[in-house]
């Protein structure tokens, strides 16, 4: 009797495992074929571009106002603190260095990237469990148009494209504000700050931010949606849809970001 | 949000021409246009400012640096003039003499800065990175040839704090032995002490340095008999003085030893006067002596009184001589030419 409870247990294990790797199974396929019909030029038709403006309208242009006054009220309240803190430590010349890292290289594009997953990322997971839970992709299908490329990867590539550019746009206004932060509107500085931008760019780290950001843009999107697909076809399974979704998503940021400081410091 | 609606209303069929025609969205596709065209600006000048950051626009000349460790040294980290970045740190290898080479590129445009009498140190702070360094003292020396080879001065605070530590351990323990209660320093302070007390006493400098008043007493004491003896002293000489007048007078004075000696020098004169008629009368008679020749036998009794008289002369000359002598040692005329 235990021996079969135990063995219960163990097949009960066994299969969550199973289901955790397929689920990640399912999460990379569907990301290689998203990304495969992404890069092929026939994908793009009158209605999927529209369907991607709308995508990037969404998730970046909207917030944008907000998302550039927030980054720039974060930024400047990292860099005073750095600034200060490296100044009564008598390290001044690096605070230049420690801002640009922090907040360039991790902050930035780790505040982008929540910031559109709760926002954009928990909508695309609703929105796309809805359209599974009631048909409308299989309508779809029998209708002769590829959902894949109708619906699932406009969003993937819209929203790809909006966590590249809103992290481009925060960290250039990162690097004008801890400009400004550090020397004021004079130009004398721009020696210095060049320099100090010179050798933190190597072209390992910008290769690095540059993967990050598409990671992050391409995460915030395929997990959600993936998430929102292998849920049973029931009205009730759309929150756990959502739940499952969120917390990949999470767990895939949080993983980047790890796997991106152990590149370029382990 | 705003999405849910749109997706989850329309009927499959229609889901192109909702797509186009529903957008509520004015000028969607130029926004969404100027947004990437925004960040592709950005990261085109980004990547452009990083480039010319890192110098990849301007011509550079390299230096080598020849030092004996790479110890904090990484690629990339500036080269600093009078605190300014002229150069990168390009690569790090270990030559053949086991000596590190670091090849440093330097911009064109700051290359000015080094002559051949530049010198180059690595400094490792205590607090903070390793730094390189240039210095040039002499500007008008000829500039540095592009791919030249200088050796690097290491600075490093930290190489020299354990003997600094170990070197400041043992001071403050010679301190401390030197400052503890039975240090010889604290004894010579107590000695000190010691003297100085005696010196403000009764005995002053005098009992200290003699070691206490007993001594002191003594030495007074000694003083004292020292000017007795010193008085006692000038009566001495004074009488000496008195004592030489007084011979002076007897010596040389009127009636004194030297009238005296005068006197019997006159007298010897008389003595030899006589002395020389007596031998006239012995020549005489030996004249007569030999003129007699043959009646020798009486004349021989005369001549043994005869040279008894002359014995008995030379005799009384000879004491007269003595006695001058005792009387007074002057050795004047005191010769005597017999004949």
């Amino acid at each position: 009797m235990p021996i079969r409870a135990l063995n219960r247990a163990l097949a009960a294990r066994l299969d969550a495992i199973a289901a955790w790797a397929a689920g990640w199974w399912r999460v990379f396929h569907f990301g290689a074929t998203a990304l495969v019909v992404a890069c092929s030029p026939s994908a793009y038709d009158r209605a999927t571009s529209n369907l991607m403006a709308r995508q990037v309208y969404f998730t970046a242009l909207q917030i944008l106002p907000g998302f550039a006054l927030v980054c720039a009220l974060l930024s400047y309240v990292v860099i005073r603190i750095v600034i200060l803190a490296a100044g009564s430590y008598g390290l001044a010349d690096y605070a230049l260095n420690i801002v640009v890292r922090v907040l360039v290289l991790e902050l930035i594009p780790m505040f982008v990237a929540l910031f559109v997953a709760l926002r954009s990322g928990a909508a695309i997971n609703t929105e796309v469990a809805l359209m599974h839970i009631r048909g409308d992709l299989e309508a779809l299908q029998r209708a002769g148009a590829d959902p894949m490329r109708h619906e699932l990867v406009p969003r993937v590539v819209g929203s790809a494209v909006s966590v590249f550019g809103l992290t481009v746009i925060g960290s250039s206004l990162a690097l004008v504000i801890a400009y400004l932060a550090m020397y004021g509107f004079s130009p004398g500085g721009i020696d210095d700050f060049t320099e100090a931008v010179g050798a933190i760019f190597s072209l390992a780290v910008t290769l690095g931010l540059w993967l990050k950001a598409v990671f992050f843009g391409l995460a915030v999107a395929i997990l959600p949606i993936t998430a929102s697909l292998e849920v049973p076809r029931e009205m009730r399974y759309a929150p756990i849809a959502v739940l499952n979704g969120m917390v990949r998503l999470f767990l895939a940021l949080a993983l980047i970001e790890g796997a991106s400081l152990a590149f370029k410091y382990i | 949000m705003e999405e849910l609606p749109k997706s989850a209303q329309i009927p499959p069929e229609a889901i192109q021409a909702e797509t186009t025609t529903s957008a509520p969205i004015p000028y969607l596709q130029f926004k969404v246009a100027l947004l990437l065209a925004l960040t592709l600006v950005l990261s085109v000048a980004f990547v452009g400012y990083v480039l010319y950051a890192r110098g990849v626009f301007e011509t550079t000349q390299s230096v080598v640096l020849v030092s004996d460790d790479s110890e904090g040294i990484s690629v990339g980290m500036p080269v600093t003039f009078a605190g300014f970045a002229i150069g990168r740190v390009q690569r790090i290898e270990l030559g053949d003499d086991a000596k590190v080479r670091i090849r440093v590129t330097v911009s064109q445009r700051d290359a000015h800065w080094l002559r051949v009498s530049s010198v180059f140190t690595i400094e490792k702070a205590l607090v903070g990175g390793t730094r390189i360094r240039a210095f040039t003292g002499v500007l008008s020396d000829p500039p540095l040839p592009d791919g030249a080879v200088r050796p690097v001065l290491r600075g490093d605070a930290t190489d020299e704090l354990p003997k600094l530590v170990s070197t400041m351990k043992a001071l403050l323990e010679n301190l401390q032995s030197m400052t503890s209660a039975d240090s010889n320093l604290q004894a010579s302070l107590g000695h000190v002490n010691t003297v100085t007390g005696r010196m403000a006493g009764r005995s002053g400098v005098l009992g200290a340095v003699l070691g206490g008043d007993e001594n002191a007493r003594k030495v007074f004491g000694a003083l004292d008999r020292a000017n007795k003896l010193l008085d006692s002293l000038g009566g001495v000489s004074a009488r000496l003085d008195q004592t030489l007048a007084k011979t002076d007078e007897r010596v040389f004075g009127k009636d004194g030893v030297m009238d005296e000696t005068q006197q019997s020098i006159r007298q010897l004169n008389a003595v030899l006067g006589d002395v020389r008629e007596s031998l006239k009368k012995a020549d005489a008679v030996l004249a007569d002596a030999q003129k007699i020749g043959a009646n020798a036998r009486a004349a021989t009794d005369d001549l043994a009184t005869l040279r008894a008289e002359v014995e008995a002369s030379l005799r009384k000359v000879s004491a007269l001589i003595a006695e001058i002598n005792r009387k007074w040692p002057f050795a004047r005329d005191t010769e005597l030419k017999l004949p």
